[in-house]
């Protein structure tokens, strides 16, 4: 069986407040044939929405550092978070160019570090779809999960289009694949393509507006009687979870939607408990979506 | 019969060069010491007068140079004034009337490359204008008297495309008394225009302006028309064209057939219908609209089940039907037809087509039924369209009452076509007057980033459609959404006045997408041997002064074929092109610049083994080498881009006027002094050199470094060329030509700029090997319109030169000259090849 | 009702276009106020924030009304105005830029100071600054800290030690441990 070894990089929110994620996926990456390496010493990406908004030279220097630790044993980075995704993808973008290229390993010897821009820096759903495949990720599955699920990609798995490995954000329906793969039905709503409000900086510096583009996303997804929300980043996951909880408090509303990310979704229906899927850690209760499933916590 | 220009006897005796400098009032004598630059060039050898002129161009300047050629017994004539892409033929006209072979004459670019560009280094430009005008003369030395070439002209014409514009074009050639010709690959002419149903701003129903244009087409006495046809190959020359016309089979004799339409009643086929955009149902026999010309059915071979040769059934339902009702037109083993036809003058109308919007996937076309096209509306309005002129939702075949118009769909979009399509804006208003008449209670919004009603009565048009309370708001929408269960649309949009995002629901979006060009264009292109443009419109050879010119001579475009344009441009345009066609085929005799290629038998290596290189390179056929004997190339058909100069083994080739001896002469003229501090460019006339001369007219400064040597087309410039000017000490050596990228090349000659490059990489490997520095060889591709682009350039290789520094060009250059002098000496003399053993 | 708000004309300059344009934002002067971008915004259609018109005035050199626009940090960079602009101009990572511009002019969230000090503090936006997650961690079956900055005190120095070359404590006027 082929074996991808990955380095993995965890950022902030999946470790330090998501840790459901990262045992789903860790549990779920061996029977996928990736074998994970620890990015010893990574440090946050650096979040695109605050620190590269407040200095472009301190994002360029961490996130270089980020890199040639990845560099350290050259294997390429599997990255969870549709952020740390846009930073790393970016980060070794930039390095491509010789005169920063230069310019940062003048930075990084400061800290007798050296990076080259040489591994590259892959979300999730492509090293399922393009390393791994579809074919051995279908073996993989014994359960498979009769439910409706809508589909959040988030902004940076896509975008900015122009250096993303999947040429084009039009008819991308590798997410959809993925989750139909499980057995479960993708179901389309109104707004799937939108924002789901907390990048940016937006959540930290202004709750409301951020819990008022999430609302917006949550009534659509209820107006299509999905029973669960599947997404593919973790700080999506953070604003639909714990967010859903602020929107009812805030709006007066009372929105009980399931939030899966997807390597939890995946282990379900690769025979794992939900509770070895950490789904009883989650703020907006998932046992209805069990329920339908036939399981429960 | 044509003509070979005479190649001249050597001339024993010294020539007698005058050389006229031009003041041009303040234009060059400002910046130039015009007195001082006479003086230096009366130093010169072979030059026995020189003088001072005002105005060169003007009378008494004519007057000057006609008596110095008498008074001094000039043999040659040297003007340093404008650009002679200005005033070239004016002065050879000069030198003629002073008694003189025309091609006794060159001139040198003291102004646009001189006193225009260089006002901020006048010692600079001095020196500049002084080694120009050097090289000038060095060339003049090596001139020879040419004849022009006659030709014979065939007194007809080919119109490839009957739409409107082809169609008026067709009719003037007509009316003047010529034979006509005219090629439409559909069923029948009328084009786009035949499909609209009201036309700008006059609101004229329009097929009923055109179908009188039409029927008269299909009766001129002098006009043969052919539909359902294309043009698959053309051979030849302005005068002379051989065109092969492929006819496809209609299966329907286009005499018998009287359009009763008996056949369409049995034919058990239905498919979409183009005609009506798809919107609308046809038979497998069919005819496109009703006042279809010819006035013909036809039968569609892909989907007809009689005719197939491979068709289990045979129905011929049609073909009983027709012999009932006393046609008997139909013709089961109907064939392809080719004509031959022989024509003076080509005159290309193919239109455009709209643009299909389905990859903008933020609009929903092709998702949403309730958004349709512009094309597609057009149809639904029209009487004869497929619901009789009843504007209905596709969804639910219901009126609409809020309705969408998005303007600049795929266009002025970087991310599809960046051109705007010129027309949009106005049939917009067209349709929405036309909705409001058909439905006064709907409400009709145009969505819109400009409008733009720049013609006559079109601005008016525009305040009609303000005032009869068609809603207009500017701010281009972000997306479309659609609500599942009325199909009614969302659009998002900025009200850019009020500075708010709105949101709106229509039941019906229509999108006013681009205008693209015809299927088939590139195709076309390369039979005709012309370019098209980066937007893939045919390419006009002067966008001000040749707007229906093609580049290769006897070829004409009009209408949308150049770039989208409306009705009245179409057909001024087209009588345009008709015009300019009938300026050739009223002549018995045409000429033609004797500019040519000419092989020298004796060292033509075809006579000992296989060669034929010059053939492959020739993008005009007009070189034939048979098995054992010399390539020969025929006068009237080389176009004279002298590529297959350059890449001659043999060095058997030559070019009147651009000969090896006139350039080397030029090259070593201009490095006479300092080479090392300068840049020797090669400009090609068209493009390169073109735009350097915009960078004079448009005031950039750019660094006086440069040297420049003209030449028609960059497939000319040799190695030889460029490794002379090495040895002779230049610092740096610039190749600049038409522009190539990945979606086409804008070289005049079609491809020579594809071989300057492949030549380019070979002599820089060569040169980094030997260990020249990799800055002082350059390609660089500069257009016409790019002036800019020449002064960065040249700012930039200054700079270059600066940093490399005097002292280690002259030592590189010493360091490669042996090599150089060895590989030179191959190229100019080179070894014969021994003959293959006959086995 | 006297507004004195017309704009003095002779203030317009190319200074601020100059110099997205140098950070290689060149293609920004292109724009021709289509308003697809405003049109597109999630956050602009439910806050004052107007993509366009910010774009406008960074033009126009109105560089204090910009770096002092409260608007500015209502973006969550989701990237569609950029996939739709059709002048294909990279306008999220312009956004990006002012907002360098306007932290470096002192105007800042106080909110995003905060996570910037525990950025510099600890290595992460969200660190561990409770036994709570730890425990959470623990429950999964993790170890728990994670292995990033958090389990390797070098590692968070070499951080600490970058961010002070760039001068990023200073431009989030970080005093040390608060």
């Amino acid at each position: 069986m082929e074996e991808h070894s990955y380095n993995l990089f965890l950022g902030c929110v999946i470790p330090n407040r998501l840790p459901q994620i990262e045992a789903a996926t860790r549990l779920v990456a061996p029977k996928l044939g990736i074998k994970i390496e620890e990015m010893k010493g990574a440090s946050c990406c650096p979040a695109p929405g605050v620190i590269r908004s407040f200095d472009n030279e301190t994002w360029l220097a961490i996130v270089s550092r980020n890199i040639s630790i990845a560099e350290e044993n050259g294997h390429d980075m599997l990255i969870l978070c549709n952020g740390c995704y846009g930073t790393l993808i970016a980060g070794v973008h930039a390095l491509q160019d010789p005169t920063t290229l230069e310019r940062v390993n003048k930075l990084l010897a400061g800290v007798k570090r050296k990076v080259k821009g040489s591994v590259k820096a892959k979300h999730l759903t492509e090293v399922l779809y393009k390393d791994i495949g579809m074919e051995r990720i279908e073996e993989t599955i014994t359960r498979p999960i009769n439910a409706r699920c809508a589909i959040h990609l988030g902004c940076h798995l896509l975008k900015p289009s122009d250096i993303r490995p999947w040429g084009t954000v039009e008819d991308f329906t590798v997410v959809d694949e993925l989750v139909e793969l499980t057995g479960a039905t993708v179901v389309d709503y109104k707004l799937a393509d939108m924002c789901c409000g907390a990048g940016g900086g937006l959540r930290s510096a202004e709750l409301k507006v951020s819990l008022d583009m999430v609302r917006e996303k949550l009534e659509a997804i209820k107006q299509a009687k999905a029973d669960c929300l599947v997404n593919v980043c973790n700080f999506c996951h953070l604003q639909f979870d714990i967010g859903q909880v602020q929107v009812n408090k805030e709006f007066g509303t009372d929105y009980q939607i399931p939030i899966l990310y997807y390597t939890q979704l995946l282990g379900l229906a690769q025979g794992f408990t939900p509770k070895q899927m950490g789904l009883d850690k989650h703020y907006i209760s998932v046992e209805p979506f069990l329920e339908k499933i036939g399981m429960s916590l | 019969m044509t003509q070979i220009p005479e190649t001249p006897p050597s001339k024993p005796r010294k020539p007698r060069i005058g050389v006229f400098v031009c003041e041009c009032g303040r234009n060059i004598a400002g910046v130039v010491n015009c007195q001082a630059l006479a003086e230096r060039a009366s130093k010169l050898d072979g030059v026995v007068c020189t003088m001072v002129n005002k105005f060169t161009c003007a009378d008494p300047g004519q007057e000057e140079i006609k008596a110095a050629i008498e008074e001094h017994k000039l043999d040659r004539v040297v003007v340093a004034a404008c650009t002679p892409r200005m005033h070239e033929p004016t002065f050879r006209r000069t030198t003629q009337d002073g008694g003189l072979n025309q091609f006794f004459f060159e001139m040198a670019n003291i102004r646009d490359q001189g006193s225009w560009c260089h006002s901020s280094d006048p010692e600079g430009c001095q020196e500049r204008a002084a080694d120009q005008i050097a090289a000038a003369v060095a060339k003049a030395h090596h001139l020879a008297p040419l004849e022009v070439l006659k030709v014979g002209v065939t007194p007809k014409a080919l119109v490839i495309g009957g739409g409107v514009s082809g169609i008026h074009a067709a009719l003037d050639i007509a009316d003047a008394g010529f034979k006509v010709y005219l090629v439409e690959r559909s069923p029948t002419v009328g084009g786009i225009m035949a499909l609209l149903d009201k036309t700008f701003p006059t609101l004229d129903c329009s097929i009923c302006i055109l179908g009188p244009k039409m029927a008269e087409v299909s009766r001129h006495p002098n006009i043969e028309l052919i539909t359902y046809a294309e043009v698959t190959k053309v051979e030849g020359f302005v005068g002379n064209f051989t065109v092969q016309v492929t006819e496809r089979p209609r299966f329907v004799d286009l005499d018998k057939c009287n359009s009763c339409g008996e056949c369409t009643k049995v034919c058990p086929v239905v498919v979409p219908n183009n005609f009506d955009a798809n919107l609308g149902w046809r038979p497998a026999i069919w005819i496109p609209y009703p006042q279809a010309v010819p006035s013909s059915y036809l039968i569609d071979i892909d989907h007809c089940l009689g005719l197939k040769s491979n068709s289990s059934t045979s129905c011929l339902m049609c073909d009983e039907a027709c012999k009932e009702a006393g046609a008997d037109a139909i013709i089961p083993d109907d064939e392809e037809k080719i004509h031959n036809i022989e024509v003076g003058a080509i005159v290309v109308a193919t239109g455009y087509e709209p643009y299909d919007p389905t990859p903008i996937t933020e609009y929903g076309y092709s998702v949403y039924p309730n958004v349709i096209t512009a094309m597609e509306l057009e149809r639904l309005i029209n009487a004869a369209g497929p619901t009789e002129g009843k504007v209905i939702r596709p969804s639910d075949m219901q009126k609409p009452h809020h309705i969408a118009f998005i303007q600049c769909v795929g266009s002025r979009d970087e991310r599809t076509h960046i051109w705007c399509s010129g027309f949009c804006c106005m049939y917009t208003i067209k349709n929405a007057l036309l909705l409001r008449e058909k439905y006064p209670e709907a409400e009709i919004t145009i969505y819109y980033m400009d409008i733009r009603t720049t013609f006559k009565d079109y601005e008016e048009f525009y305040r009609r459609a303000r005032q009869a309370g068609i809603r207009f708001q500017q701010g281009r929408p972000a997306e479309i959404s659609e609500d599942p269960t009325t199909k009614n649309l969302i659009v998002h949009a900025e009200d850019i006045s009020t500075g708010r995002p709105t949101r709106r629901e229509f039941d019906l979006v229509v999108l006013s997408t681009a205008a693209v060009p015809s299927k088939g264009t590139q195709a076309l292109a390369r039979v005709l041997n012309v370019p098209v443009g980066p937007s893939g419109f045919f390419m006009e050879a002067h966008p001000k002064l040749k707007p229906v010119d093609a580049a290769t001579e006897g070829v004409f475009f009009c209408g949308s074929a150049q770039g989208p344009k409306d009705i009245p441009a179409s057909v001024a345009q087209g009588s345009a092109a008709s015009s300019r066609a009938l300026r050739i085929i009223t002549q018995n005799e045409w000429e033609i610049e004797p500019i040519v290629a000419e092989v020298n038998p004796d060292l033509c290596r075809n006579t000992i083994v296989k060669c034929g290189i010059c053939v492959k390179r020739c993008a005009y056929g007009a070189i034939t080498a048979d098995p054992g004997k010399a390539a020969f190339v025929t006068p009237a058909k080389c176009h004279g881009c002298g590529t297959c100069v350059a890449e001659c083994p043999a060095n058997a080739i030559t070019q009147h006027h651009f000969t090896d001896d006139q350039i080397m002469g030029q090259i070593v003229a201009l490095l006479e002094d300092n080479p090392e501090d300068k840049i020797l460019g090669m400009l090609c006339n068209w493009c390169s050199y073109a735009g350097a001369d915009l960078a004079g007219i448009s005031r950039y400064d750019y660094p006086t470094n440069v040297r420049g040597v003209r030449m028609m087309c960059s497939g000319r410039y040799s190695e030889q060329f460029v490794l002379e000017a090495f040895r002779r000490g230049a610092g740096m050596v610039l190749m600049s030509g038409c522009r190539l990228t990945e979606t086409g090349s804008d070289c005049h000659y079609i491809s020579g700029n594809v071989w300057a490059e492949k030549r380019f990489n070979r002599i820089a490997a060569r040169l980094k090997k030997m260990g020249i520095d990799e800055r002082r060889f350059r390609l660089e591709w500069v257009s016409a319109a790019e002036g800019d682009k020449w002064a960065h350039v040249i700012t930039e290789m200054t700079a270059h030169l600066k940093e490399i520094g005097r002292d280690a060009i002259i030592a590189e250059n010493e360091r490669v000259r042996p090599e150089l002098e060895k590989r030179l000496e191959r190229l100019l003399n080179p070894p014969k090849p021994k003959p293959k053993a006959k086995t | 009702m006297l507004d004195r708000r017309i704009i003095d004309g002779n203030k317009f300059n190319q200074k601020l276009a100059d110099e997205m344009a140098e950070a290689g934002y060149d293609r920004i002067r292109a724009c021709i106020q289509c308003g697809t971008c405003t049109a597109t915004c999630p956050a602009g259609r439910r806050t004052a924030y107007r993509t366009r018109q910010l774009i406008r005035k960074a033009l126009l050199g109105l560089r204090e009304e910009v770096l002092s626009d409260p608007t500015l940090w209502l973006c969550t960079t989701c990237g569609t105005c950029q996939e739709r602009c059709p002048r294909k101009i990279e306008i999220t990572d312009a956004i990006t830029f002012l907002r360098n511009l306007a932290v470096e002019a002192g105007y800042m969230r106080p909110e995003h100071r905060g996570v910037s000090h525990k950025f510099i503090k600890t290595g992460h936006a969200v660190p561990i600054d409770d036994e709570k997650w730890s425990k959470l961690r623990e429950s999964l079956g993790l170890p728990p800290l994670p292995p990033t900055v958090h389990c390797y005190p070098k590692a968070l120095r070499e951080v600490q030690k970058l961010l002070k070359k760039t001068g990023f404590d200073k431009l989030v006027e970080y005093k040390g441990d608060d």
